[in-house]
């Protein structure tokens, strides 16, 4: 196969073809996945800061029954895996699951430890560094975010509970988003680009193949049938079939060679002695 | 003639057609070991890619050297030149298959390769590119096997005819 002529034709055309289709989407896809979860992070912060934000009259009155129920209805919302509070210790105080509350977190579980991994926790992220991405207990994707809630000015100072002024971390906001929904873009998007790229295989394939029986292969096959069969019978010779370019010239130069042999021969036959005039 | 131009002539065992034959023995054994080269160079490429899929566990932690080398360029970054040198060595290949140009070697697309893995490695994203470096290697490198192994194919078929001409006549073939 790779030694014929139809092989030599398609075989580098369709690899390289196919090949770079195939590392073009690759790319494309992770660019695109990236890009999606540059966004699905941004959300995630915007609705992390909303919730602090919605929060915050709540916390100043220590009302935590409002504040309790914001996260619940938070919670309940289509896409929100989970929704917790915790404090400096790591005990949550507020969750949109109930059963999670005065549980402590796990300060080397995954998410917590890119700020806990010295002594001393780090207490600035970048919005990327906030998010992580795991599996929950049902299977499920979550991309999650912790944000910090910061002491300020007024929080130290208010009248009803101040917090120390040197303290810089009041608790963590932990909100969790199901990937699901972009899971099934994604997994879409793969689907497509691999039809895609069968496609383009099989036009490329089937186009080259298709041009070069058209042009190539047939013409070469009338070319060989008319030298296999002229001169034919009687050393009669016939003209050459109708071929394109460069065949045509072979065809005709191959007919004229042809036509000299046979009359030369005739007129050797008829030179012979005794041979009949 | 004098002395100088006497030296320049050629030996006449150099025209025997004995020498001549063991001349073109010789030369199909080098193109016969030639036409493997390309898959020599795939078979590295994929042990160099399954080191990329363990994680390169033998390489320093890619915090230890950016610490040093400073930061990586952006995986974003590596991702284009890694399509225009698919793109540029597909064509050079191509090109070279074209012209029937005798470049042996493609074991400097195993280096330029290897690269890619390092620099997504030490940008952490190995793991979403791994599979598009992966698909560029085995592209440019079956497409450097074919041309390799078809350009050393057609120098056998035409040595051995060379050589079946010099056995029947005991003269070189006339030149293309």
């Amino acid at each position: 196969m790779f030694a014929t002529l139809a092989g030599k034709a398609l075989v580098p055309v369709g690899l390289a073809v196919t090949g770079f289709m195939v590392v073009c989407c690759l790319i494309l896809y992770s660019v695109i996945r990236d890009d999606l979860h540059r966004g699905e992070i941004v959300h995630a912060t915007n609705l992390a800061d909303t919730i602090l934000k919605s929060t915050r009259y709540a916390m100043h009155k220590s009302d935590r029954e409002t504040l309790a129920t914001i996260l619940r209805n938070v919670g309940e919302q289509k896409g929100v895996d989970h929704v917790r509070i915790f404090n400096k210790k790591g005990i949550v105080t507020f969750s949109a699951k109930s059963g999670e509350i005065n549980h402590q977190v796990d300060k080397k579980a995954e998410g917590c430890v890119v700020c806990h991994k010295g002594d001393i926790p780090v207490t600035n992220l970048g919005k990327m560094e906030q998010a992580r991405t795991f599996m929950n207990n049902r299977g499920n994707d979550v991309m999650a975010i912790t944000a910090p809630i910061y002491n300020e000015p007024d929080c130290s100072s208010a009248a009803c509970h101040f917090h120390p002024a040197g303290q810089k971390v009041l608790g963590t906001l932990d909100i969790g988003l199901s990937r699901q929904e972009i899971e099934r873009s994604l997994t879409m998007l793969r689907i497509q680009m691999i039809i895609f790229t069968i496609m383009t295989l099989v036009l490329t394939i089937v186009g080259v193949t298709a041009l070069l029986r058209r042009n190539v292969f047939l013409p070469l096959h009338k070319l060989r049938q008319y030298v296999e069969n002229n001169p034919g019978k009687n050393n009669q010779v016939h003209p050459p079939p109708h071929l394109p370019h460069d065949l045509d010239t072979i065809a005709d130069s191959y007919y004229n060679i042809s036509l000299q042999a046979v009359r030369k021969k005739d007129v050797e036959k008829n030179n012979e002695p005794g041979h009949e005039q | 003639m004098d002395k100088s131009e006497k030296n320049l002539e050629t030996p006449d065992w150099l025209n025997s057609p004995d020498f001549q034959k063991q001349k073109i023995i010789k030369e199909i054994d080098r193109l016969h070991r030639a036409s493997t080269r390309g898959l020599w160079a795939l078979s590295l490429f994929l042990l160099v890619s399954l080191f990329a899929w363990w994680g390169f566990s033998i390489l320093p932690d890619p915090d230890a050297v950016t610490a040093v080398l400073g930061k990586a360029p952006s995986s974003r970054l590596v991702s284009i030149v890694l399509i225009i040198y698919t793109f540029s060595a597909i064509t050079l290949s191509l090109a070279r298959m074209t012209s029937g140009i005798e470049h042996r070697s493609s074991f400097s697309h195993v280096g330029f390769l290897t690269a890619f893995f390092l620099f997504y490695f030490f940008d952490r994203a190995l793991y979403d590119n791994y599979w598009a470096v992966f698909g560029a290697g085995i592209t440019i490198l079956g497409v450097e096997s074919y041309r390799i192994w078809s350009f050393c194919s057609e120098g056998v078929v035409k040595n051995k005819g060379n050589l079946e001409y010099i056995t029947r006549t005991g003269r070189m073939p006339p030149e293309d």
